[in-house]
């Protein structure tokens, strides 16, 4: 499959501050990916050189095979869903998605079939004639869609598509925005701080830290296989377990924590290791039950803090030794999972993501 | 203190600020009433209020002066020669300051917007020097030169604001969308700010045909504009014919923003430029 875009050793410098260090990947034509990162990473600055509203300071930008790096805006076809929409306000929502199509060149006698064909895709038929501020947010960002995708963009950037809009909209929007994106068979590049959005709308994530590109992947393998503590932490709820190896064995490794906890870990090179286990893998059942079925990790301990989110339940659970571990259960009525209440962990080896102790010293995002 | 008390001073400070705001009204007002009240005063001389009885003589005296009649055609030929100019240079004059940050940008910027501050009167006897200097004697020429350098910073300040108030995303939106830099401005930038325009145009206006200050120094035997006109008149002969062409022109300001309302649609104007999306 050919490149539609392909980054180069971008380099760009803001005064002493390095905004994007030295980057390079490729998108497949077709492909949806995730550019995350928390604010000020240089995601968004990645964004404006794909666009063309900044220039690097080293490197080129290839999209679909040319060499777009000098050209301004106007001479690319990038579509851009703006994170505020940036709608016209002073024009209609039909001359908003002919703006593009009229300075693109098209044929004046299609402009308006194929704005039509637009709002049908959004589903916004009949909507034509309103102005933006006569309608929703949500109705908004269909337009702004609608508009970045009526000139058949090479490729379509999106800038934190999902954030202006409220928890409940939002998922809805999500959906409807992948169906878009597959419909036009568009390739795409979702920006975003919020890992949620780019695990469901990008087909691969590349995860940003200070300026560079930390890990590339599927969306499952960055969360469940992070590279580093960073990707660990920014990618979702963890619990970390500094241990030591003692005794290695085919397929595992014996461990003992800090707090005193035995533990069996898959095999890793270092002794002293970072153990990452997702709240959501660590299973809880009553104190006096049996060790659970393929739970390789078990332990007694006791309920700290309960926190209610609604399906789930996040659980504070302090260890002997004085480890405290995060669990995600969901909140099955009855089940008496109540603060100061005895309670038995497992987790199976698979479950325990291991780093060397070294990456501690990598700097904290600041989310 | 406890809550009744709170309460108490809360009110004791609402009625207060009422009680100010209707003085300040009245102290505005108060002046346009008398002046309009003495413009239809049948007496021909300054009596006490109210008058016993109401005439247009004052009016019949205003139409009949031949040189209110040249006067007011020579401020209004100012006026609207001042207006397109300002427009016209303003608008160009806050494009550039908005647009970026090169050297000098701080000093020409306080250029501009100067002879806010500088006294008229020091305006009107520098610019009396300076164009009888390089050789401008012509009076209507000194007049238009004077009333657009003391016009233009309202049109600069007002489209500045609507630039600084737009979202410069649209722009790029713009841009990304295939217009180029002149196709952005053309289409997004000047329809957003035409408010700001607007309303400096109607300020510009406006001062330009109520100068006197800087107008006295810059008029000739022949080229007056009406307020000079009136002013002169005043301290010749003192009646009320000044109150006869205060209330037309409170009259002709009236119908410049109710015509400016109707047909242009004023309000609708400035919402666009506020309008966030």
């Amino acid at each position: 499959m050919n490149n539609a875009v392909e980054f180069h050793g971008i380099s760009r410098r803001f005064g002493g501050v390095t905004a994007v260090d030295d980057v390079s990947f490729s998108i497949a034509a077709g492909e949806t990916v995730a550019l995350l990162g928390p604010s000020g990473c240089g995601k968004t600055t990645i964004l404006r050189v794909i666009a063309g509203f900044e220039r690097p300071d080293a490197g080129t930008v290839s999209i679909g095979g040319r060499n777009v790096t000098a050209l301004k805006p106007y001479e690319r076809n990038v579509g851009l869903l703006f994170q505020h929409y940036a709608l016209f306000p002073h024009m209609t929502v039909a001359e908003n998605i002919a703006y593009g199509l009229r300075h693109r060149g098209a044929d004046k006698r299609e402009i308006p079939d194929r704005v039509e064909a637009m709002l049908a895709l959004v589903r916004l038929q009949g909507f034509g004639a309103r102005r933006p501020h006569q309608l929703s947010g949500g109705q908004q960002q269909r337009v702004a869609l609608a508009r970045a995708l009526a000139t058949r963009p090479s490729l379509i950037l999106l800038d934190e598509p999902l954030s202006a809009l409220d928890a409940k909209l939002r998922q809805e929007l999500r959906a409807e925005l992948k169906q878009v994106l597959a419909a036009v068979n568009s390739t795409a590049m979702v920006v975003t701080h919020d890992q949620e959005e780019a695990m469901s709308l990008g087909e691969r994530v590349f995860l940003m830290q200070s300026g560079r590109i930390v890990q590339v992947g599927t969306p499952s393998d960055v969360y469940g296989r992070p590279d580093t503590r960073f990707a660990a932490d920014f990618m979702g709820r963890t619990n970390w377990i500094e241990a030591q190896v003692t005794r290695r064995e085919t397929g595992f490794a014996r461990a003992t924590s800090r707090s005193g906890l035995s533990l069996m870990v898959p095999d890793c090179s270092s002794d002293a290791i970072d153990i990452c286990v997702r709240p959501e893998n660590i299973v809880l059942s009553a104190a006096d039950a049996a060790d659970p079925d393929g739970m390789a990790n078990s332990a007694k301990g006791r309920i700290l803090n309960v926190a209610l989110l609604g399906a789930t339940r996040q659980i504070l659970v302090e260890m002997p030794g004085g480890q405290q571990l995060l669990v995600m259960q969901a909140n099955r009525v009855g089940d008496g999972l109540d603060p100061g209440k005895a309670v038995r962990i497992g987790f199976p080896v698979a479950a325990c993501i291991t780093m060397p102790a070294s990456n501690r010293a990598a700097p904290n995002a600041s989310i | 203190m406890n809550g009744t008390a709170k309460r108490r001073s809360d009110q004791v400070l609402g009625g207060a600020m009422i009680a100010m705001l209707a003085l300040v009204l009245a102290f505005l007002v108060t002046p346009l009433l008398v002046t309009c009240l003495l413009a239809f005063d049948a007496r021909s001389f300054l009596g006490p209020l109210p008058p016993p009885a109401l005439s247009l003589r004052w009016f019949e005296k205003l139409v009949s002066l031949d040189y209110v009649a040249t006067g007011l055609a020579t401020s209004l030929k100012i006026a609207v020669l001042t207006t397109v100019i300002d427009v016209l240079v303003g608008t160009a004059a806050a494009v550039a300051l908005d647009r970026g940050s090169f050297r000098g940008r701080g000093l020409l910027m306080a250029a501009f917007l100067s002879p806010l501050i500088v006294p008229a009167v020091v305006i009107g006897f520098a610019l009396l020097l300076f164009l009888s200097r390089i050789g401008i004697v012509d009076g209507f020429t000194r007049l238009l030169c004077g009333h657009v350098v003391i016009t233009l910073p309202y049109v600069v300040r007002t489209v500045l604001a609507s630039l600084t108030g737009r979202d410069r995303r649209l722009t790029e939106a713009a841009l990304v969308l295939g217009a180029t830099e002149s196709q952005a401005f053309w289409t997004i930038t000047l329809p957003l700010i035409r408010s700001g325009m607007v309303t400096g145009a109607v300020f510009a206006f406006a001062v330009s045909l109520d100068d006197v200050a800087v107008s006295m120094f810059l008029t000739d035997p022949t080229t007056y504009t009406l307020p000079v006109a009136l002013v002169s008149n005043m301290r010749a002969s003192f009646d009320l014919t000044i109150a006869a062409a205060a209330v037309l022109l409170m009259a002709v300001s009236a119908l410049l923003i109710l015509v400016l309302e109707r047909f242009v649609g004023f309000d609708r104007l400035l919402g666009q430029g506020l309008f966030r999306s």
